[in-house]
């Protein structure tokens, strides 16, 4: 366990299998919500973005905390996998907050009347995405990769730490945003037959986000050990 | 000699050496109260002369020039002690480097930070800002400008050796909090209401940027030393 080879192995094994039953899963739940949930007799069917909204803006932020979670391990416990997973995480959640971001601003458009309004959660959503911006330019910069790991990580566990700070402070401006949609605490405040696909659609975003994260990692350790011995065995 | 005060010894030896190195050399002090008179004065330029606008905003405006001035100011901190050496002193030195870094942040946050609130104050005059809320300008900057020292030592550290543009990104997202707080300060001050709240919080982020930011940036340093 943890070392690059078995681990690349053990993603090479599993990939396959993961990729279609996620495919096939996101395609079953965006169907789920996109055709067949009702429609909203307010919003009409434009509520139905609120399926590819709230599933990336929640991956959007809880990629954060998986990157900070292993950026602590990379940091304290020198685990360099944990290393290549902060870096694995950081574009891909930064896609998630990019796509929450812009889908948002497509359902802003219809029901608010306008494509961006400086409310605390969209404010709070950019600043993530500005962090993730921050953490992959550092990546990008820096030569040695396991330099460029651990700064990365100092820079996500940093974050994370801000993070509730930045939702408290621009929480005092006025908002327009809807509380969450749901939460593990409370009873849905919507329908089942919304809620369900919703969920659905976020297990199948967890899912997608992971086969993108293991893939660009088998990537990475592939980059990071192409001129050892088992790489050249294994694609000869 | 016991270990308290080799540590204290440490400490002073670090704040006298980079006060007097900024004594001599007039640039460190100066360049970043010179860039924020600049450009406060290029918003009236911008923005006309308009006196109640400009009233207005002169919060926002102070607020975030302060932040890109102190920035700016502190990305090279560590540069020099880099280069000759000196930051290899501390790390043989065997005391509590996150303590000796601090230090260092707070020496140059004596040289940095308060001339910076003596510009603010100069600024907070050819903005027309009212007298009442002068107060309120002073204490937020005070408590804000440190945080934005230690975080910009982060980003110095982390891009020791490389352009500046680097440690900016890096630390700017990370600064919302305390330009939030700190125009929100000024800003409750000009209408009259309480605003000591946003100075708890200002406070409370300092009191925990110093040991988290500090210990952060020791280990941002360290990746230079591998």
């Amino acid at each position: 366990m943890g070392s690059s080879p078995s681990i690349f192995r053990f993603i090479s094994t599993i990939f396959p299998w993961l990729f279609f039953f996620s495919i096939l899963f996101l395609m079953g739940s965006l169907f789920w919500g996109l055709f067949l949930a009702p429609t909203d007799y307010k919003q009409g069917d434009a509520y139905r973005i609120i399926f590819i909204h709230v599933p990336s803006a929640i991956l959007g932020q809880s990629g954060y905390i998986f990157m900070a979670v292993f950026g602590f391990i990379c940091l304290v416990w020198r685990v360099k996998v944990a290393g290549m997973i902060v870096r694995s995480i950081a574009p891909v959640g930064a896609s998630f907050t990019l796509l929450a971001l812009v889908s948002g601003s497509i359902w802003g458009k219809p029901t608010w009347g306008t494509w961006w309004v400086w409310d605390a959660r969209l404010t709070s959503t950019l600043i993530l995405f500005f962090l993730y911006i921050a953490i992959i330019s550092l990546f990008s910069v820096i030569e040695s990769k396991q330099k460029a790991d651990r700064a990365g990580s100092i820079l996500a566990l940093v974050g994370v730490a801000i993070i509730p700070i930045i939702k408290k402070s621009v929480d005092w401006w006025q908002t327009l945003h809807q509380s969450s949609t749901f939460s593990l605490s409370s009873s849905p405040s919507m329908t089942a037959d919304m809620y369900l696909p919703l969920l659905s659609c976020v297990l199948a975003f967890y899912l997608i986000f992971l086969v993108i994260v293991l893939s660009r990692m088998k990537l990475e350790i592939v980059q990071r050990e192409r001129s050892t011995n088992w790489v050249k065995d294994f694609y000869s | 000699m016991n270990n308290r005060s080799n540590l204290t010894q440490w400490m002073l030896l670090i704040l006298k050496k980079d006060l007097l190195l900024s004594y001599r050399r007039a640039a460190t002090y100066m360049t970043p109260l010179i860039f924020f008179l600049i450009v406060v004065t290029l918003f009236p330029l911008a923005l006309g002369p308009d006196k109640s606008l400009l009233s207005t905003l002169s919060p926002a405006i102070i607020w975030v020039t302060a932040l890109l001035a102190s920035l700016l100011a502190v990305e090279s901190i560590f540069q020099e002690d880099y280069r000759d050496g000196t930051l290899d002193y501390f790390f043989i030195s065997g005391e509590p480097i996150f303590i000796l870094i601090f230090i260092k942040v707070l020496g140059h946050w004596m040289v940095t930070g308060v001339p910076l609130l003596i510009a603010a104050l100069l600024s907070s005059l050819i903005l027309f800002m009212s007298k009442d809320i002068i107060i309120s300008l002073f204490i937020s900057l005070f408590l804000g400008s440190f945080s934005l020292s230690l975080l910009g030592a982060l980003g110095g550290a982390l891009s020791l050796g490389r352009s500046a543009i680097l440690s900016a990104i890096i630390v700017l997202p990370l600064s919302v909090p305390i330009l939030l707080l700190g125009s929100a300060t000024v800003f409750s001050a000009i209408n009259y209401s309480d605003y000591s709240v946003y100075l708890f919080y200002m406070g409370a982020i300092l009191s925990l940027a110093i040991p988290g930011l500090s210990l952060a940036t020791v280990e941002a340093i360290k990746l230079n030393y591998e």
